[in-house]
């Protein structure tokens, strides 16, 4: 009798054994699904916002300016009254550095921007592009517009956007384009006047600027934190040349950045 | 003594604790096996449940996220266009169609009404009239009789009215009743074809609403993933398998993984982290190879029948030869059916695997099949010879006798027949005599196409300071670590025999002294000329060709001169008839000049084809003497040390080496990869590879290290090959070499090799195995597409990508140096070469294949793009290669072979004046970057003469062109945008001049027609009329030199004996 019960006992201990075999740990929860829509403007306080402000300098021999023939195509020549000298290599009187791209490389990132619904305007006259070093934001406008009775082509040619080439004829409508990311910097250049040639740097930030014949920048309105600035010239040929300082923006504060570029 | 009676045993025993321990081992057994039945050996019934109930909860996540999309869409003013459209369509023909529908509900109501009458009244007639011809002649009339009477009627039928409300009195004949009843069946078809009509374009326009929101959106529509859902609901746990008895294939493996296929694209992290239910990785690698067809164990190898646990179903056991590929060698599987192509699409890996068994000098000492044909099809073509004019003679030897026969045979009929066999024993004699010389002239292209991996040992003398000899072939990696060239751990004394042979095996010549260069103009020509498009000057680069980094040690300045000028002239040709090297001795002594090249390349001893150039690789780049001394002077530059400071090497004079260092020389094949003087002949000493993968484990030797391989787990095809590359002399390890004859040491040498480079080339050899497959599934088509199989080799061989890009995503050696980053070098790069083949007609490819220079005097400057810095070089392919390369670039853009030249329709007079006059218009210059010859003008030119054009291209191609390059070469410095539709035709997009009032016509077409018209005399007459708008030099009338002469005349001379029509498709298509 007694073994009976626990054999009894044994097997229903096995049946249930058995059942909770079956059982399986219950899943791990699954992650909730990833909240991914383009963000409104971060909201930045105005009252706090700083400045950075400098100087862009060239040290050593001046690199000697260099000709630009444009005889190949008549119509060129007639807009100058006298030579033409290439941009790349130019440097102010007073020793000071035009066209340098001055932008806030990093620490900007945790912000978004509205994209500025005013185009950045390129013009092509007298068969150069003006002007030559410009700033524009991610999916801002290009307007492409020609000055000039020839016809251009303007032939950006980035490494990370879509390259493009197209024709613009004299009087045609202005070419309208934009850049889906950001780039430092796009070389753009026309292939029937080899010699135009205009710089974009693409951005996802306003904090950008480009240096004028005084050499000076000021990047205005950036909230306080740490930043790094990079500015970039064509100076030294080829990609062009960059170098970079971290500042830290205090609330309402104004940073000064020198860059000194030196003869190469 | 009363006896105790025996104990009932089933009294005094209790077999309760045996039947307790029996029952309680049932019960376990019972458990086990139902455990066992359940779980245990059905591991993918877990898997599938979960499958489905993961797959479940993606699709319902999925579903409103796909829908937020499909609405956007939806909403878009696009979509929205086009639904308004066809709503009003809809609405425009919805009254029409219901007032169609309405008449159509008639009809059927009378065809029902006609049907059972008039069917019965007919099989009636039938009988009779069947009755009439098979009864007599008296019966006859009377049953017509009756039959008229029936037929006459009247049946009585109330027939629906008809759409007008006309409704017919009932009482029909049977005539009438026939009439009617096909009347309605006509009236009805005509009907639907009229709604049909109407429907059309309806349905037309609701296609492409579907179509625009099938290609806008991303992923499965809504109701896609809705029937995917259905489908999980109905989700059913079974063995799933793929059985293809054609091929022997049965894979369960999706019971497994059971996600592999579904359209939805499913990653682990969709899946809880499950990597078994991803997708493949690769869903158009799926559409290629149907695994309904191809399986998986075929490609990915495993046991493809096994369920029972994943290590068992992927082959991870003892007796499983094919375990499953690791992920790193998955591309292992492709080459058992893509083994003819020297690229394979989806496969990188594997790709660079097959490039670097050729690049690195695998194919020196190992044959693979399709490496290195030549040596073997030139014996082949070669036999093939000796059979043909053996059949040749025989065939000569029986005409005679047919002759014999026929003269005399009995009778004039068996005469005839003789005769007539002799006739065509002849014909036949005369197509053997043109299949041999097919098989001579392909003998010579490639005895002319052999190459070899290293330099020419036989020059040694003429190039290399004697010094540097040892010191490289002691260890050539410690003195450039990039090279190809291996390490063949050689002790002192080895290495001064092999270095003493080859110095003493070399030829001695005198080459002529060369005056020094300006090594400031040679870098520049060095960097611009196209040199780094195969050569680097970095160890971190290593480069297609060698690294130059310090040439300037080891080599002779005379002898860098010579080479730089042409690689390929050798100083002595070489006789393989003869086995040696020819000398000025065996010309002078038959009084002919001492001049081989490819033009004259047959011994004058025995008249038998020479090698006459050297078997490199490096093309001819037809500088001048001036610019190759300057490179040559630059590159003795390069140095790192003092040559004169190197130890010196007497002993390389010593001729008693000589002998020991040949038997070393033969014993680690170093013929295999260099031309050495008593060699030539010298086969591969290497083991065939071609089929290495399927070798059986066990008669792979791995030594001494077996064991060791079993315990650490890489005793496996992958292991060994990973760690004989690694390390090839790996499996001596542990032998001992007292007693032993050292020769039996592995041979193999040290290439040091990168990781990558292993995991390349072990892949490769994994895949070489006998395929799974039938041949039928083998990747070996017959029509074009082989053509572009064998190209690939070729453009390997080459390596035409160092310059060109092939492919979009391509990027070439020159395309990545620093030079060409700006935009003023990236219009100096060398044509991209995609759609090659619609744009360049074949015969002038031929032509420029052959001579890029299209010229044959004036050879230092670029046929077709004269301003171009960088060089395209003569690569004196044979006709072989040429023929191969042409349709190798015609296949790859589906184009047919012969080429023949649809006729360009001629201009008339008012169409030639206005081509010229929006060729000079200010809107369009083309004149402004295309070469005209003019070298005021050419200075600046920056895209090729148009005088090529009618030779060169295909028209279809160059309206294309000028309709948008970008399309075609993106990146290009032609722009787009020069010309706008206008629905049916193409416009010019600035102001056209005034003679363009009122023509209609397709303008790319009318500039293309000019194009394959136009004369130098009338580039100039252009040239003429652009005054103001181009740079031209004075004397203009001496314009057009520099252009290849025949270009000019052939279009001289063809113009106005065009008879032609239109090739253009309308713009609109």
């Amino acid at each position: 009798m007694n073994n009976g019960k626990w054999i009894w006992l044994f097997t229903v201990l096995m049946v249930l054994a058995l059942t909770g075999c079956s059982k399986k740990a219950e899943e791990t929860s699954e992650q909730p699904a990833e909240a991914t829509t383009a963000s409104a403007p971060t909201p930045i306080d105005q009252s706090t916002v700083g400045d950075v402000a400098g100087k862009v300098t060239f040290e050593g021999t001046k690199p000697k300016p260099q000709r630009i023939m444009m005889d190949q195509d008549p119509v060129c020549v007639q807009k100058h009254s006298g030579p033409v000298f290439a941009e790349d290599n130019q440097v102010n009187a007073d020793g000071t550095l035009p066209n340098v791209f001055v932008y806030v490389k990093s620490g900007a990132e945790k912000y978004t921007f509205a994209t500025p619904t005013e185009p950045v305007v390129l013009d092509q006259n007298g068969c150069m592009y003006q002007p030559h070093v410009l700033g524009i934001m991610v999916g801002q406008t290009l307007k492409v517009v020609s000055s000039d009775p020839t016809t251009h082509n303007i032939h950006p040619m980035p490494k990370n956007n879509q390259e493009w080439n197209m024709s613009q004829m004299a009087g045609a409508a202005p070419i309208e384009k934009k850049f889906a990311r950001p780039e430092i910097m796009v070389p753009v250049k026309c292939n029937q006047h080899p010699w135009m040639r205009t710089y974009v740097g693409v951005t996802k930030s306003p904090f950008f600027t480009v240096t004028g014949s005084d050499g000076k920048f000021s990047i205005k309105g950036l909230p306080p934190g740490d930043y790094t600035i990079e500015a970039w010239t064509a100076i030294g040929g080829g990609a062009g040349q960059t170098q970079e300082q971290k500042v830290t923006i205090g609330a309402k504060e104004t940073k000064t950045a020198e860059f000194v570029f030196k003869a190469s | 003594m009363p006896d105790t009676p025996d104990k009932d045993p089933v009294i005094a025993h209790s077999f309760a604790t045996f039947f307790v321990i029996v029952s309680v081992l049932l019960m376990l057994t019972l458990v086990w096996a139902l455990y066992g039945e359940f779980f245990g050996l059905r591991p993918w019934k877990s898997y599938q449940r979960e499958f489905a109930r993961r797959y479940h909860s993606f699709l319902v996540k999925q579903i409103p996220k796909q829908k937020a999309a499909e609405q956007t869409i939806l909403q878009s003013a696009e979509y929205q266009q086009l639904d308004q459209q066809l709503k009003t369509l809809e609405d425009q023909v919805k009254d029409k169609t219901e007032e169609q529908d309405k008449q159509i509900a008639i009809l059927d109501a009378r065809f029902s009404t006609l049907t059972d009458t008039f069917t019965t009244a007919r099989a009636y007639v039938a009988t009779q009239v069947y009755a009439i011809e098979h009864t007599s002649a008296g019966g006859k009339t009377s049953l017509a009789r009756g039959l008229a009477k029936y037929e006459a009627g009247p049946f009585e039928l109330a027939l629906p009215a008809l759409p007008d409300g006309h409704r017919e009195k009932g009482g029909y004949t049977f005539q009438q009743l026939e009439e009617e009843f096909n009347q309605v069946q006509l009236d009805k078809a005509k009907l639907l074809e009229e709604k049909s009509a109407l429907l059309r374009p309806v349905s037309e326009l609701r296609k492409k609403r579907d179509a625009y929101l099938a290609d806008h959106l991303n992923g499965l529509t809504v109701g896609q993933l809705h029937g995917l859902l259905n489908k999980v609901n109905d989700f059913s746990v079974e063995i799933r398998q793929i059985n293809n008895p054609d091929a022997g294939i049965v894979d369960r493996c999706e019971s497994c993984h059971a996600g592999i296929r579904e359209p939805a694209v499913l990653t682990a992290k969709d899946l809880g982290g499950k990597k078994v239910f991803v997708s493949h990785p690769d869903a158009e690698l799926l559409q290629l190879h149907d695994p309904e067809k191809f399986g998986c164990s075929p490609c990915h190898n495993g046991n493809g029948m096994q369920v029972e646990s994943a290590e068992s179903a992927h082959g991870n056991y003892e007796h499983w030869l094919w375990p499953l590929h690791p992920l790193e060698n998955v591309q292992a599987g492709c080459q058992q059916c893509h083994a003819n192509q020297m690229i394979v699409d989806h496969a990188p890996v594997l790709s660079y695997g097959k490039e670097l068994f050729q690049h690195r000098g695998c194919v020196g000492c190992h044959r693979f099949q399709n490496y290195n044909p030549e040596p073997e099809e030139l014996v082949s073509a070669e036999q093939q010879v000796v059979q043909l004019e053996a059949r040749r003679h025989d065939a000569q030897r029986d005409i005679q006798q047919s002759i014999q026969m026929g003269d005399q045979a009995p009778d004039n009929e068996t005469a005839r027949k003789y005769y007539t066999q002799a006739d065509m024993l002849r014909v036949s004699i005369s197509d053997t005599d043109g299949r041999i010389e097919q098989l001579n002239r392909r003998s010579k292209d490639l005895l002319r196409d052999i190459k070899k991996v290293g330099p020419d040992l036989k020059e040694v003398r003429a190039k290399i300071r004697p010094d540097w000899i040892p010191v490289w072939v002691s260890n050539p990696h410690a003195w450039r670590p990039s090279t190809r060239m291996p390490r063949f751990r050689l002790n002192d004394g080895e290495v001064r025999a092999i270095s003493a042979f080859i110095w003493q095996s070399g030829i001695d010549s005198t080459l002529p002294h060369q005056p020094p260069g300006d090594p400031a103009r040679g870098k520049e020509s060095f960097e611009t000329r196209g040199c780094l498009g195969c050569h680097s000057l970095s160890d971190s680069d290593p480069g297609f060709a060698a690294n130059l980094a310090r040439v300037g040690e080891k080599d002779n300045y005379d002898y860098l001169v010579r080479w730089v000028r042409n690689p390929r002239e050798r100083t002595h040709p070489y006789c393989p008839y003869e086995k040696r090297d020819l000398t000025e001795d065996d010309y002078t002594r038959h009084g002919v000049p001492f001049v081989f090249d490819l033009d004259h390349s047959k011994c004058p001893n025995d008249g038998h084809e020479l090698e006459v150039e050297q078997m490199t690789i490096m093309p001819n780049l037809r500088l001048t003497i001036e610019e190759a001394r300057d490179i040559a002077s630059y590159l003795v530059t390069l140095k790192e040390k003092d040559p004169a400071s190197y130890a010196r090497a007497d002993y390389l004079n010593d001729p008693k080496l000589k002998a020991s260092g040949r038997a070393l020389a033969q014993r680690y094949g170093c013929a295999g990869c260099h031309e050495i003087t008593g060699m030539e002949d010298e086969g591969r000493i290497g083991t065939e590879l071609t089929k290495e993968g399927s070798k059986p484990l066990e008669q792979i030797d791995f030594a001494l290290l077996t064991a060791k391989a079993r315990k650490d787990d890489w005793y496996s095809h992958k292991g060994f090959f990973e760690h004989k590359l690694a390390k090839p002399e790996v499996y001596d390890t542990g032998r001992d070499w007292t007693d032993r004859d050292p020769n039996e040491r592995l041979r193999m040498p040290d290439f040091d090799m990168k990781p990558e480079e292993i995991t390349a080339l072990t892949t490769f050899l994994m895949g070489a195995v006998e395929s799974q497959y039938p041949p039928r599934y083998w990747d070996a088509p017959e029509d074009q597409r082989r053509d572009a199989q064998e190209g690939w080799w070729i453009v390997k061989k080459y390596n035409c990508m160092g310059c060109h890009q092939f492919m979009v995503g391509q990027t070439s050696r020159l395309m990545s140096l620093p030079r060409y980053q700006t935009a003023e070098w990236k219009d100096q790069l060398p044509p991209k070469l995609m759609g090659e083949g619609a744009r360049a007609n074949p015969d002038w490819m031929l032509k420029f294949l052959a001579n890029p220079a299209l010229d044959s005097k004036q050879t230092d400057r670029n046929g077709v793009r004269p301003y171009l810095k960088v060089r395209m070089p003569t690569f004196y392919f044979s006709p072989l290669e040429v023929r191969k390369l042409v349709r190798f670039f015609q296949a790859l853009s589906s184009q047919p072979l012969p080429y023949i030249a649809p006729q360009v329709e001629p201009l008339t007079e008012q169409e030639i004046a206005m081509a010229r006059a929006l060729f000079t218009s200010k809107a369009a210059p083309c004149l402004k970057c295309h070469a005209t010859g003019d070298p005021a003008h050419d200075r600046f030119a920056t895209a090729p003469n148009f005088l090529l054009a009618r030779d060169r291209l295909k028209p279809g191609w160059a309206r294309r062109w000028m309709l948008d390059p970008a399309m075609i070469s993106p990146g290009t410095a032609m722009p787009s945008g020069l010309f706008k539709s206008l629905g049916d035709h193409y416009v010019f997009a600035g102001p056209t001049p005034d003679i363009f009032k009122g023509y209609d016509g397709d303008q790319p077409d009318l500039l293309t027609r000019y194009l394959f018209e136009i004369t130098p005399e009338e580039q100039r007459r252009l040239v003429g009329m652009s005054a103001g708008l181009l740079k031209t030099s004075e004397n203009h009338s001496g314009s057009g030199a520099g252009f290849p002469a025949h270009a000019t005349t052939s279009a001289t001379a063809r113009r106005g004996s065009i008879k032609l029509t239109s090739f253009l498709v309308k713009a609109h298509d």
